[in-house]
């Protein structure tokens, strides 16, 4: 956990000396993957961040987004992989309390939480179930007590996490754009640090989330502590509607090492400070420690000494504590004292910007005949894997999860978790719509499409509430860099991805690299997951159960795409074949032609297919609205397939439309405007889930025998099993 | 064989936090008269009635258990066990 020879002598010819054992262990901090993003920030600088919305301002940790009146949302994400993994509850709950303290930096209030989970076979391996258990009930308690709703995520299992855990947060912000900080910086101004006490928890944190996880040292947990946090939410937004802060940064990775350097950076300033004002834990900690503890629940705020008054008052009503550890200078220097004695004293252009890698790429060879497509059996009757594939871990209701959620506190959320994606209500009268994706199976096969995939999905969960896109959040999440395969597997995906947001006009406004994602077993597959904000200026689509009679429409042709599709990797063990690949003017059609339908209150609801493809997409309808359903397989458009693939093809900008009949024609007119491929595939009546073919059955499952699997199977297997 | 009262108390490792010691400290304790207190630590104690053949066996037999259920988390928390005659 130090830096590496080369980059030392780096070090030693950009200060032109010996550092000293702290500039070290700073320099360390801060040159680390997690901190310095030095093997990806040339490549990132490909995705689109301007848009008309977006407002970009130094200094600032999240996205700021603005959707008018005077009112601004922003947004980060950020993933608790390496803690989470050894510490599942206290990992996970850090987690969601670093991406809280971004939004919170902006200037605004944290209104919304969604978490990305991912663990091993938590069928088979009772370490997955243990971590899988344990993240969710961190997340649970932090968000909980903190008042702010977890209002979505998603959660999948894959053999590729074995003995590790995926813990991504993502957390919506919404204020006044008058309120924004404003990052700046005069002489003199005085550099404060408020909330939890400095420890030894979390020591090196950062370093240690750059490397992989084999070695045993796994010192850097940290202990969540909720309520400080609260605090310190009222606190700075207290203290934020009286104008005091004048810049603001929170300690995440790296510490005070990272929150100070890149503050100085940023706003192109000096900071001089004192480790023996920082209010610590305990009373014997080295100096060095003090610079890279990973504490959690702490900020830094640049005030000025009239205005520290009405600061210190604020945290003195709020009891947490801020020290004032230095001030403001103009030398570019960051300088660090023990009481007299200077212990480190470097440039702030030299620690906060680590030397950028170019990094060598080649195309991973087992990627050269995956996609060559596998004939699996045709049956005559689907019934019982349909029944096995609603059982299975990642098809499975995830109501376990989000019911230990509060998604309701705040009462912005208008429509729950459950269903395509959250909305939330704005002070404006506009609504929010945000969904995160991921699909690592679709990204092994290939890294390109697969990650397209997963931003497609996001949009498509949005728009499936009356949203239009507005921004997207990127986690990109892979094993180790310097293997060139992987890190081939990173620029393809961030190649699609750029590809899409450019096409689409969806700014890329927050994101977030984690490398060295690695288990004994080897590297994880490529994991990006994709957030989406959506807005909705006038109303959301409000859902409406479906009753017998109504009509079930189509949009969007099903592929012969079976590649990392759930039937293929659960029922058949098969890693492999076409992956499905987003047609961009197909998929703007639809998406178009959706919101077109929603805007003029045509349909009840709309829901996209994903994950399991079209036969798990029409029974979550008939279990959800508790009604069953007449479908005809030769009805579905695209091009004529094998059942299998017609039920399980998990191919992209497909959306299924429920309507009252009497709004047919005028939907017809819609879908024939927008030039789409769309068809009425059938009719829900009954209590059976029923897909036929030519007049044969191919499904015939009860809809109360589907509904208890799908609700009850994952707790189950959690619980129980 | 003998039976014996085992007790595990898992406590946060030294150098952690402990937000709920110290929300009853400050907030509870403190809030009172009793000046004099420094410091609170919270844990959870598990009691254990088990027969073995003597003192030794039963400690590490109980040891063994919570090491290999999981029933603390060795990375945050340190385990103590004291056993007494039933």
């Amino acid at each position: 956990m130090s830096l590496e020879s080369h980059e030392l002598e780096d070090l030693k010819t950009k200060i032109g000396r010996e550092p000293t054992s702290t500039e070290l262990q700073i320099v360390a901090a801060e040159w680390s993957e997690h901190c310095s993003y030095k093997s990806s920030k040339k490549h990132l600088k490909m995705l689109p961040m301007d848009g008309p919305l977006v407002i970009n301002e130094k200094g600032y940790d999240s996205g700021v987004l603005d959707v008018g009146d005077g009112y601004v949302i922003t947004a980060h994400i950020e993933s608790h992989n390496h803690p989470s993994a050894v510490e599942p509850y206290g990992g996970a709950a850090t987690g969601v309390g670093g991406v809280i303290r971004d939004i919170l930096s902006a200037g605004t209030r944290p209104i919304a939480l969604l978490d990305g989970l991912r663990f091993g076979d938590i069928e088979k391996d009772q370490h997955a179930k243990w971590l899988f258990k344990n993240a969710v009930t961190g997340i649970a308690d932090y968000g909980n007590c903190l008042g702010i709703p977890t209002i979505g995520g998603e959660v999948e299992f894959d053999e590729c996490y074995k003995n590790y855990a995926m813990v991504d947060v993502a957390a919506i912000g919404f204020g006044k754009k008058e309120n924004l900080i404003k990052n700046h910086a005069k002489k003199g101004d005085l550099v404060v640090l408020l909330g939890g006490a400095t420890g030894r928890d979390g020591i090196g944190g950062s370093q240690f989330a750059s490397d992989s996880l084999e070695t045993e040292d796994r010192s850097a947990v940290q202990i969540p502590d909720p309520f400080i946090e609260k605090l310190i939410i009222e606190a700075i937004l207290e203290a934020r509607n009286e104008q005091l802060i004048h810049a603001m940064k929170d300690l995440g990775g790296g510490g005070l090492s990272c929150a100070v350097s890149e503050t100085a950076d940023a706003l192109d300033i000096g900071i001089e400070m004192d480790v023996e004002k920082v209010h610590t834990r305990e009373s014997d900690m080295h100096s060095d420690e003090i610079m890279i503890s990973e504490s959690q629940e702490r900020m830094l705020i640049v005030t000025d000494g009239e205005k520290l008054i009405k600061l210190r008052k604020i945290c003195e009503k709020f009891r947490i504590e801020c020290s004032v550890i230095g001030h403001v200078t103009f030398d570019n220097k960051m300088h660090v004292k023990k009481g007299e004695t200077t212990i480190a004293n470097i440039s702030t252009d030299v620690v906060a910007n680590a030397t950028l890698l170019d990094l060598p790429s080649s195309k991973p060879i087992y990627l050269e005949n995956i996609e060559s497509p596998k004939q699996f059996p045709q049956l005559s009757d689907y019934s019982e894997i349909l029944m096995k594939l609603l059982g299975s871990p990642n098809i499975a209701s995830k109501i376990w999860v989000y019911g230990q959620y509060d998604h309701e506190v705040g009462i912005r959320t208008v429509t729950k978790p459950g269903y395509d994606a959250s909305v939330l209500r704005l002070d404006n009268g506009k609504f929010l719509s945000i969904k995160i994706d991921g699909n690592p199976k679709q990204c092994y096969i290939n890294p390109r499409e697969g990650a397209i995939g997963c931003f497609e999905e996001a949009c498509r969960n949005v728009v499936c509430t009356g949203a239009k896109p507005i921004g997207m959040l990127d986690h990109l999440q892979f094993g180790n860099p310097n293997d060139p395969e992987i890190f081939w597997t990173f620029l393809e995906s961030l190649k699609g991805l750029t590809d899409f947001a450019k096409d689409f006009e969806i700014p890329c406004v927050g994101g977030k690299v984690s490398l060295y994602n690695e288990t004994s077993d080897g590297p994880i597959k490529p994991t990006p997951v994709i957030g989406v904000i959506g807005l909705i200026d006038k109303k959301p689509l409000m859902i409406q159960k479906i009753n017998s009679g109504d009509s079930l429409i189509m949009v969007g042709d099903t592929k012969d795409e079976l590649g990392g599709s759930e039937y293929s990797e659960y029922i058949h063990k098969f890693i492999g074949g076409k992956c499905p690949a987003v047609d961009f003017s197909e998929s703007k059609k639809n998406m178009n032609s959706v919101l077109d339908a929603i805007e003029n209150e045509l349909i009840k609801s709309a829901h996209d297919c994903s994950k399991g493809g079209l036969a798990i997409a029409i029974s979550e309808l008939c279990m959800i609205n508790q009604i069953g359903c007449n479908v005809s397989l030769e009805k579905i458009p695209g091009e004529k397939l094998d059942s299998d693939k017609i039920l399980f093809s998990e191919s992209h900008s497909r959306y299924l439309l429920t309507i009252e009949n009497k709004n047919l024609p005028k939907l017809e007119e819609t879908m024939k405007k927008h030039n789409v491929s769309y068809s009425l595939i059938g009719e829900f009546t009954g209590n059976s889930i029923c897909f036929t073919r030519d007049s044969k059955p191919i499904i015939d499952l009860s809809v109360d025998k589907a509904q208890n699997t799908w609700y009850n199977s994952l707790r189950e297997m959690v619980l129980h099993a | 064989m003998a039976n014996y009262r085992v007790h595990v108390t898992i406590e946060n490792k030294p150098g952690i936090s402990d937000p709920e010691g110290k929300t009853i400290l400050n907030d509870l304790v403190l809030k009172g008269t009793h000046q004099n207190v420094t410091r609170i630590n919270t844990a959870k104690m598990l009691k254990f009635s088990i027969s073995e053949h003597d003192k030794d066996a039963a400690q590490t037999k109980v040891q063994e258990i919570c090491d290999e259920l999981r029933i603390y988390n060795p990375m945050v928390s340190v385990v103590t066990i004291d056993v007494f005659d039933a």
